[in-house]
């Protein structure tokens, strides 16, 4: 009772109130989806198209951004590198699969599955050993230093990466060949998606749906969650903290590996520096959906692929491709003033 | 001074460089001094017959190393520490000697010739760029990794007042070689490193505000983000609602050079230039005037550093809660950081401007960046000595010591690899000295002690 | 003062490091005499390189040093390299041919780089501090060069003022027409703001876009196209042609659907390709660089708008392998513009030229560039030949250029330093490789309206 005559005595806290920068976020979503319901009135079927070459597109971004956002997790460390790992992966990839196996998508699937697999295989094994490699040598002796050190050495890493890319694939992009059937499933409007589309965006949710199980339902997964809590009382409770730190950025990079080929699948065309600019792209995403949080990054991830395609496919008061870099960064600072927490983060002492 | 639990396993490089270092210090001193005095001796004899410019730049570098710590002179009544003022002024001696003995001096050992003047003008502007990142950086610890966008509209800012970009305009002011019916605006060059620094500390501010009361690595990437946008903006920026800001990807040039004017030059018999696109040796020029410029950045450097801002700044580099309990506002002090980064970063953008006469929306990749902050990290984060010969040493390699290497090792990729080297040598110096090659001793004892670096916000924020 | 003596000990082993890297090097005073700047005697054969570090070492095989070098100014690296380091080759085969001699003097040469490792493409400080060490070296008669436009804004204004100058420049391959002439599409001040001791000294043996841009456009119209789709990758060049492009296609009376840009560094033109569709254009073109992930574009573009729409590009999408390599099958049917006569159509001396440097090289392919480049080198020898051996003597030759059988045939240079050969083939690609469709020679009313 005595509570409720306190709160009678401020009655203006009971008003709700809707602070500016809200206000202002509010009034932003609204127009966006203003623009989007014209567009989808004007133009039924572009819309649709674009909306789903956004939602694959952004679905292989979410394949990068959980790699970020794992890593974060546990080490509260942005780890620049691993865009390079994922471009690695594109690379041993595609030197296996054209290599070794010659695929093409005129190979019968009694071909091209066992050869996918083993591709896949391959680019998971190399890329997560390196980036377990990476982790030990260049974040491990950083542990307790400020957080800029791990920071800096990411960078040099991603740089260094890099050039092992450039040595590798050139510096002009390369062509894969079609791995996948480029045959048409659907047609909207004469836009048609493909099968080679759909098989790459479907692909990703088993692995989503994987890598949730094993963080939430593992005794690994929990010996992840509480290393990502409080290093030193998981190490306390038994928990090798070390080997939990290697099994994630193992896991991470088994994901870039993943990702690495169905990009490669994907886009048709590699390049060296493709892991630094789609690694900014899936870091913004991992912070929309609120970094550190799995389903996060994916949904980060879609909406960016979407905003891209939206932005560049719809016509009615498009701004375009020319902007379509800034609008995505736009994005990722507007974010982190608006909502640090990101859209489906928890909000924290030290998010916001 | 033990190193922090956190090395425990992994590859642990340090513990066995700590190892050496200990039987080092176990040696009487008299014979490790003996040791170092036979060494050095002995190296300089050893490179005079063949690279006697460097050996002689090395010698003196190892007198000033001799010239005791706390020997100081009176000075009316407050004690002058020789070594604090001796340092520079041999620098600047070196550095002025530099045009007229570099044609006469020999090669760099393993590496080839001295660097060429443009190069060296190129070095001078890079290390000020340096020391303003490294005031971000090394004094505030807020790590930018958008730098390049105080170099960009410090460019800019050049370009558009002292070119024909803006052809609907005829107005004059004190630049020289430009005849008086040009088109475009025209003002004078030192005029414009001014103007460029203040709307560049403007620009920071502008960014930092929203974005200063995130926490380390979310800066890092905001300042990113910025540095990904504003280029985007400057290559579509000839046509913003049908208005041509930037001339797009065609960039802007000519940019008028830098000059003192007729006046000037006769008053002081011909000591300053009229015009220094007229000179015969134009880079001899360029050159001096980085140098001044770069001595002036040093010295507010250092002077904000020991102000009480400066204090702070360390300060809440080295603990943000602590400096917020003892009454720091943070946000005005970290805005003040960035500020006095992004001015010097103006600077030094509208001069590199002047000096390539162009700008285009190319320069300014992120991988310029990183090759800043390279720079800080390699030299010290913090010391802006150490960040001075990081920057000039950086920049010589990018420009042609990497080419140089490559060709006497009969490589010709060398170049090509050179973004990969700089990312290794980050990585390497990291792990094998943090703080830099030479490193300020607060930061080092920070990163060797570890420090808390729980963020805080502002209560006002 | 223990800190410091540790301190002093490992500088020590740094610098005997070093010293032991130095000696496996093989350094000695022999490499060092390069000097770049300021040195170097005007005369009497003996001619100082330029520096090492973007330059190659002075190519000359006849007596003594020589009198005079020229140099070459392209970008070596990123993945127009094969081009350019061909071109190279060609200028090397046409000194040659001169006994490294143009009339009484005798000529070295340098190539020399203006793109940088980072960039992977040209870089404004590498052209700018290029220009310098021409300029500053007395030995430099001649430039051959710059490959960008954008580079050549740069370059230009400095060899214009150089001393004892200016400084003739001749490329192989600019094509921004605003550094020679005004036209709709340039900027304001071009291109009086590129020479500022009012003398003219920069000529170019390739036709401006201007003429690409309307010669494309009579394709589109020649192909029946009726609406066109402007695509641009924000580089100088290709924001340049584009804009050329669309002009004359609007003077021509198609319509023009769009005009927008792709980034080189996206990873899908999927909503690019959605949009197009949208407009219902039956062509699109794309002004700008094959190296801007212009086969991901060509493939993308080929897969939303299916095999009826028409893909033109002009010569940024060259060697024309390279968009094969880059876009495999989807770069069927595009067609790629070059300025100049295709290779067959080239007459008897320039026949033999791609036979014998072709001969001398182990693709045994000549791309087009390379008889560019050749051509260059011809014009700047004999130049030199007819000069009286300064700078500005060679500069004002440039401009009484007056070919009648060189390796691209017979052509003339006007006051404005533009040629007045300005045909362009129209390649088409088929089964992979180039075929040559059309050759294209357009009304200059229609390049006056680009």
């Amino acid at each position: 009772m005595s509570a409720s005559a306190s709160t009678e005595a401020l009655p203006t806290r009971w008003v709700p109130r809707v602070g500016l920068l809200p206000a202002i976020g509010l009034f932003l979503v609204l127009l966006v989806l203003v623009w989007l319901g014209v567009n989808l009135v004007k133009e039924p079927s572009a819309f649709a198209a674009t909306f789903l070459d956004g939602l694959t597109l952004g679905l292989v971004y979410g394949l990068v951004a959980l790699g970020y956002s794992l890593v974060y997790g546990i080490l509260e460390l942005i780890n620049f590198a691993h865009g390079d790992v994922f471009m690695l992966g594109s690379a041993i990839s595609f030197g296996v699969a054209t290599n070794w196996f010659s695929l093409h998508d005129t190979n019968s699937l009694g071909k091209l599955i066992p050869a996918l697999i083993a591709t896949l295989a391959m680019a998971m094994i190399v890329c997560a050993c390196l980036n377990a490699t990476i982790e030990f040598v260049a974040y491990r002796p950083l542990r307790s230093a400020p957080r800029l050190a791990p920071l800096i050495t990411a960078i040099g890493m991603s740089f260094f990466l890099q050039n092992v890319g450039l040595r590798f694939i050139g510096s002009a992009p390369v062509s894969v060949p079609n791995i996948l059937s480029h045959k048409a499933v659907f047609s909207i409007g004469g836009h048609e998606y493909r099968w080679y589309q759909l098989i790459v965006g479907v692909s990703t949710l088993p692995v989503l749906f994987g890598l949730v199980y094993l963080v939430q339902q593992t005794r690994q997964g929990k010996a992840m969650r509480a290393t990502a809590q409080d290093q030193d009382a998981a190490a306390m409770m038994g928990i090798n903290v070390n080997r939990t730190i290697s099994f994630t950025f193992f896991i991470a990079g088994a994901l870039a590996g993943v990702a690495g080929l169905l990009y490669a699948i994907y886009t048709t065309n590699i390049a060296y520096d493709q892991g630094f600019t789609l690694g900014l792209i899936a870091f913004t995403a991992a912070v929309l959906g609120g970094i550190g949080n799995l389903p996060g990054a994916v949904l980060g991830a879609v909406l960016i692929g979407l905003i891209q395609q939206f932005n560049e496919g719809l016509s009615w008061h498009a701004p375009g491709s020319d902007w379509t870099q800034s609008i995505v960064f736009s994005i990722l600072i507007l974010i982190l003033v608006f909502r640090p927490e990101g859209l489906l983060g928890e909000r924290t002492p030290e998010g916001g | 001074m033990t190193y922090p639990s956190g090395t425990e396993g992994g590859f642990d490089a340090r513990a066995l460089w700590r190892q050496q270092r200990d039987r080092w210090h176990h040696l009487p001193e008299r014979t490790r001094t003996t040791i170092v005095l036979v060494v050095q001796v002995l190296i300089v004899l050893l490179l005079l017959p063949w690279w006697w410019g460097f050996a002689v730049l090395l010698a003196i570098f190892f007198a000033l190393y001799w010239i005791p710590e706390d020997l100081a002179v009176p000075l009316g009544t407050r004690k002058l520490r020789v070594r604090a003022f001796v340092t520079p002024l041999v620098a600047l001696a070196l550095a002025i000697l530099y045009p007229y003995v570099r044609d006469h001096i020999d090669s760099l050992p393993g590496v080839g010739p001295w660097p060429q003047m443009d190069t060296a003008v190129i070095m001078t502007v890079y290390a000020m760029m340096a020391v303003g990142l490294n005031i971000v950086v090394g004094y505030a610890g807020l790590l930018d990794l958008g730098y390049v966008a105080f170099y960009a509209v410090g460019a800019y800012t050049a370009a558009w007042f002292a070119s024909v970009q803006f052809a609907k305009q005829n107005i004059h002011f004190g630049s020289v070689g430009v005849g008086a019916t040009v088109p475009g605006i025209h003002i004078s060059v030192w005029i414009l490193l001014i103007l460029a620094g203040i709307v560049t500390a403007f620009i920071g501010v502008v960014i930092g505000l929203p974005t200063l009361r995130l926490r380390g690595d979310y800066l890092a990437i905001v300042t990113l983000g910025f540095g990904e946008i504003l280029p985007q903006v400057a290559r579509n920026g000839d046509n913003l609602g049908g208005f041509n800001l930037t001339n797009g990807p065609n960039g802007i040039t000519p940019i008028d050079p830098p000059g003192f004017g007729k006046t000037l030059h006769d008053a002081t018999g011909g000591a300053l230039p009229d015009n220094y696109l007229a000179l015969a040796d134009r880079n001899k020029a360029y050159f001096y005037t980085g140098v001044v410029l770069l001595a002036i950045t040093v010295f507010a450097s250092l002077r904000l550093r020991d102000s009480r801002l400066g204090r702070a700044w360390i300060a809440i580099r080295e603990d943000e809660i602590a400096a917020a309990a003892m009454g720091i506002p943070l946000m005005r002090t970290k805005t003040w950081a960035y500020a006095s980064g992004a001015f010097f970063g103006g600077v030094a953008g509208a001069f590199f401007a002047s000096f390539k006469s162009s700008t285009f929306p190319n320069d300014f990749s992120f991988n310029i960046s990183a090759f800043i902050l390279s720079m800080v990290i390699l030299g010290g984060m913090g010391n802006v000595w150490g960040v001075i010969v990081g920057g000039a040493v950086l920049a010589y390699l990018n420009q042609e010591g990497l080419a140089n290497i490559g060709a006497k090792l009969g490589i010709a990729d060398v170049p090509l690899y050179a973004s990969g080297i700089f990312g290794a040598i980050l990585v390497i110096m990291m792990l094998l000295r943090p703080a830099g090659l030479l490193p300020s001793a607060r930061v080092r004892a920070e990163l060797e002690e570890g420090v808390h670096d729980q963020p805080l916000y502002d209560a006002s924020g | 003062m223990s800190r410091r003596l540790f301190l002093g000990a490992l500088a020590a082993i740094a610098v005997i490091l070093a010293l032991v890297a130095a000696g496996c090097g093989g350094s000695k005073k022999s490499s060092s005499t390069t000097t770049g700047g300021g040195g170097g005697g005007g005369g009497g054969g003996n001619a100082s390189a330029l520096p090492a570090s973007s330059c190659s070492p002075i190519y000359y095989e006849g007596s003594g040093k020589p009198e005079f070098i020229f140099a070459s100014d392209l970008p070596l690296q990123g993945s127009g390299r094969t081009q350019t380091v061909q071109m190279t080759e060609a200028i090397k085969f046409i000194l040659k041919q001169h006994n490294f001699k143009a009339g009484d003097h005798t000529v070295g040469y340098q190539s020399c780089d203006d793109a940088t490792a980072q960039a992977g493409k040209w870089a404004s400080e590498k052209c700018s501090a290029n220009a310098n060490a021409y300029a500053n070296n007395k030995s430099v008669i001649g430039v051959i060069g710059t490959f960008n436009s954008g580079c050549a804004e740069i370059e230009i204004p400095i060899l214009n003022r150089a001393p004892d100058g200016p400084i003739g420049m001749i490329s192989p391959a600019n094509t921004y027409v605003g550094l020679t002439h005004a036209g709709p599409g340039t900027a304001a001040g071009e291109p009086d703001k590129y020479y500022p001791t009012g003398k003219r000294n920069y000529i170019r043996i390739v036709a401006a876009d201007d003429y690409q841009g309307a010669a494309d456009a009579t394709l589109a119209k020649q192909l029946g196209l009726k609406k066109v789709y402007i695509l641009n990758d924000k580089e100088a060049y290709g924001q340049g042609v584009a804009t050329d492009f669309k002009n004359s296609v609007s003077k021509l009376g198609l319509t023009v659907a769009g005009f927008s840009a792709w980034n080189g560094k996206a990873a899908s033109y999927e909503g690019i390709a959605t949009k197009i569709k949208q407009t219902g254009a039956d062509g699109v073109f794309l002004g700008g660089l094959i190296c801007e992930n212009g086969g991901k574009l060509v493939k993308d573009l080929r897969a939303g708008l299916g095999a009826n729409v028409k893909l033109l590009a002009p010569d940024g999408f060259t060697p024309i392998s390279a968009v094969v390599q880059g876009a495999g099958q989807a770069a069927e049917d595009m067609t790629v513009s070059v300025a100049g006569q295709p290779n067959e159509n080239l007459g008897a001396t320039g026949k033999k030229f791609v036979k014998d440097f072709g001969a001398t090289q182990s693709s045994g392919q000549v791309d087009p560039y390379s008889s560019y480049a050749a051509q260059a080198a011809e014009v700047l020898l004999t130049a030199i030949e007819n000069s009286d051996g300064t700078r500005a003597g060679v500069s004002d030759q440039l401009f009484k250029t007056d070919v009648s059988d060189g390796i691209l045939g017979a052509f003339k240079i006007n006051a404005e330093g533009d040629t007045n050969a300005n045909p362009v083939t129209i390649y088409s690609i088929k089964g992979g490789k180039q075929t040559t469709l059309k050759v294209i020679t357009p009304p200059t009313s229609l390049v006056k309206a680009a």
